[in-house]
């Protein structure tokens, strides 16, 4: 399936992009688009605004995923706690964890302006998250 | 890692105008500028650093300013000499000045206070925290202050754990 975002990935998009390949959609291709516009006919459009997987309410992209595809995993559950903080900034949820992904992440996206290599990168660094909660929370 | 040239800040602009009425869609943009830590370098000109944060807001604000009514346009710059970005730069440090010597001064304050036994040390302890780590995120080039900041902020930590574990038997608070 086709999915497509706005271009410049932050820690919400390239979380939900680590989501959807891990969790959703192994096959999943992505457009990224500097105008909505652009975006390519019949795409699952996210954290664009106005769309079904958005932001909602007090949520992210990434915890409007969770509710609308009933992913019930705590492992999950933290890591979309960790993604609001990093990237809503309201301390939501006290997560220190969120402060250096938000560096981490905000660094790499410098270092490789390329949506595609950027989140090829970040998925392994959303792994390790994973890997890492999975194992205090299991 | 590149050389300088290469490797210098690319920097966001953004220009906006906004009727001067109703006054709330100024006020909230201007508030929504400081917040982010956006230096004006005149009326309706305003700079940042650029990352994927900084420019998602901009273009958020520059939408905002439109649907209110007003002109906004984004740009990207790069100042036309290493020594234009180096004033830009140190422009940034000193706008961070004043909330930097705010949060010194109340944690000084909170840590007096720790020592001489007052009460509600921990949520002034947390808000001052909280501040701190919300300046730190707009203090995009490290103001000189920060490292003085974060030592009174530390002080005063000492401080009120100090107190309050004399107050209390130890291990019976946090989370697990």
């Amino acid at each position: 399936m086709l999915w497509a975002t706005r271009r410049g990935c932050h820690v919400d998009r390239t979380a939900c992009i680590w989501l959807i390949r891990r969790f959703l959609d192994p096959q999943a291709t992505f457009a990224f688009f500097g105008d909505p516009a652009e975006a390519p006919e019949g795409a699952e459009l996210f954290d664009v605004v106005g769309a079904r997987l958005s932001h909602r309410g007090e949520d992210c992209s990434f915890e409007t995923f969770l509710k609308e595809y009933d992913l019930d995993d705590p492992v999950l559950r933290e890591i979309a706690e960790i993604v609001h903080d990093a990237d809503l900034m309201d301390e939501k949820y006290g997560r220190p964890e969120s402060e250096g992904l938000d560096a981490i992440v905000r660094g790499m996206q410098l270092e490789l302006p390329d949506d595609q290599a950027l989140t090829s990168h970040t998925d392994v660094l959303y792994d390790g998250l994973y890997a890492y909660l999975s194992r205090e929370v299991l | 890692m590149l050389g300088d040239m290469e490797k210098r800040t690319r920097w966001l602009i953004l220009i906006y105008q906004l009727p001067r009425e109703p006054s709330r869609h100024r006020v909230a943009v201007w508030r929504k500028l400081r917040d982010l830590g956006a230096l004006y370098l005149q009326d309706g000109v305003t700079a940042l650093p650029e990352d994927a944060v900084t420019r998602e807001q901009l273009e958020w604000l520059q939408l905002r300013v439109r649907e209110a009514g007003g002109e906004a346009t984004l740009w990207e710059a790069k100042p036309g000499t290493v020594a234009e970005e180096a004033e830009l730069v140190e422009a940034f440090r000193s706008s961070r000045e004043k909330t930097y010597r705010d949060i010194i001064a109340r944690a000084e304050r909170l840590r007096r206070k720790a020592q001489m036994g007052g009460g509600a040390l921990s949520e002034r302890l947390g808000k001052l925290e909280r501040e701190f780590r919300a300046e730190r995120r707009r203090d995009y080039f490290r103001s000189p202050l920060r490292l003085e900041a974060a030592g009174a902020l530390k002080a005063a930590r000492e401080a009120v754990r100090d107190r309050e574990g004399s107050a209390r038997v130890l291990g019976t608070e946090g989370k697990v």
